[in-house]
């Protein structure tokens, strides 16, 4: 009777401490970089920073010949709180972090428009795990595509 | 007395330790005994949880690991003891029926208690985790608005899906 009392404790405390950190990794802020890349397709330089991320020479990205990072800002994403970027061609990229998974990885709100109106892309939300990127394309830019890449990871230092 | 019998009876019978007789004979007696059905009901549901509880704690243990652990601990030269055991006390306790079903449930708890630790006891081999985590980026909701858009998958360095999402940029007059 003590055991199985005792073994239900142990239980009951394990899946407290659980709940315990998974309401406090919801509701704790977590960094995010936004990669903000013009891609064109006349042959020019690929950006060295970008060598390593092998999936932007993969479909749909391998017909650019060229790529150059415009700007890289790093942010602190907050559960329920709008993180704004400003795009080079006027537009707003809105991030906002919904919540934790129980898996670990993060549900993310993305809008991209310029102020007041919901002209490009109103709603995505994306569940990214810790390091990975996604990515949004498709932005008239410069004679280019603007290919804008969302990271959250926890072991980068925001801003 | 006569009642310490039939809670034994019945706990074999739970037990599957009747024979084909006896247990005919006891499922009939049972058929009018409420009180019965429901003690046996109550032990089903505590044995089903315990099975529930203990498959769910084995699904997660690294069984490979675990018996490598154990073998290379059969295996490994024995240590003399410093410290004689202490003869074991044996005390007599009262209640013969609530001894042994107890002593079943202690038994399942005590494994279930010993499959428990060492899931949660057992050291992480480096660059291993115990459980898989999803790599990669998916979407899982998007509204293109008046654009027309496709939701492409790109692999990543480490052959994770990333999601890609891809919308046609109808304004022309951008700068």
């Amino acid at each position: 009777m003590l055991l199985g009392a005792w073994l239900y404790s142990g239980v009951a405390s394990a899946q407290q401490t659980s709940l315990a950190r998974s309401d406090r990794d919801a509701t704790s802020s977590v960094p995010a970089e936004v990669l903000v890349v013009l891609a064109k397709e006349e042959e020019g330089k690929i950006d060295p920073q970008l060598k390593k991320l092998t999936a932007l020479r993969r479909p749909p990205f391998n017909s650019f010949r060229s790529m150059k990072i415009l700007s890289k800002p790093k942010l602190t994403l907050t559960p329920g709180k709008d993180e704004i970027v400003s795009l080079p061609n006027g537009r707003r990229l809105k991030l906002t972090l919904l919540r934790v998974m129980p898996d670990g990885r993060y549900k993310v709100r993305a809008a991209i428009n310029r102020p007041n109106k919901s002209d490009y892309l109103p709603l995505l939300q994306v569940v990214a795990s810790a390091g990975d990127p996604f990515f949004v394309a498709g932005q008239s830019y410069q004679g280019g595509t603007l290919v804008v890449g969302v990271t959250v990871d926890p072991q980068k230092t925001s801003k | 007395m006569e009642s310490a019998k039939a809670d034994e009876k019945l706990q074999m019978f739970f037990d599957g330790e009747l024979s084909p007789q006896e247990e005919a004979e006891l499922r009939r007696e049972l058929e009018g005994s409420t009180e019965n059905m429901a003690e046996l009901r109550q032990w089903e549901q505590m044995r089903e949880a315990m099975h529930g509880a203990a498959a769910e704690w084995t699904a997660k243990l690294d069984s490979d690991a675990l018996f490598a652990r154990i073998e290379a601990e059969v295996s490994a030269p024995e240590l003399p003891s410093e410290v004689e055991r202490a003869p074991v006390e044996l005390r007599v306790v009262p209640g013969g029926r609530e001894r042994r079903i107890w002593g079943g449930l202690a038994t399942g708890f005590a494994a279930a208690a010993a499959i428990f630790l060492a899931v949660l006891a057992w050291p992480e081999e480096p660059g291993t985790t115990p459980l898989q985590m999803a790599r990669g980026t998916e979407v899982v909701a998007v509204d293109f608005g008046a654009n027309a858009g496709t939701v492409f998958e790109v692999e990543g360095g480490a052959g994770q899906p990333l999601a890609v999402i891809w919308i046609d940029d109808e304004e022309m007059g951008m700068p």
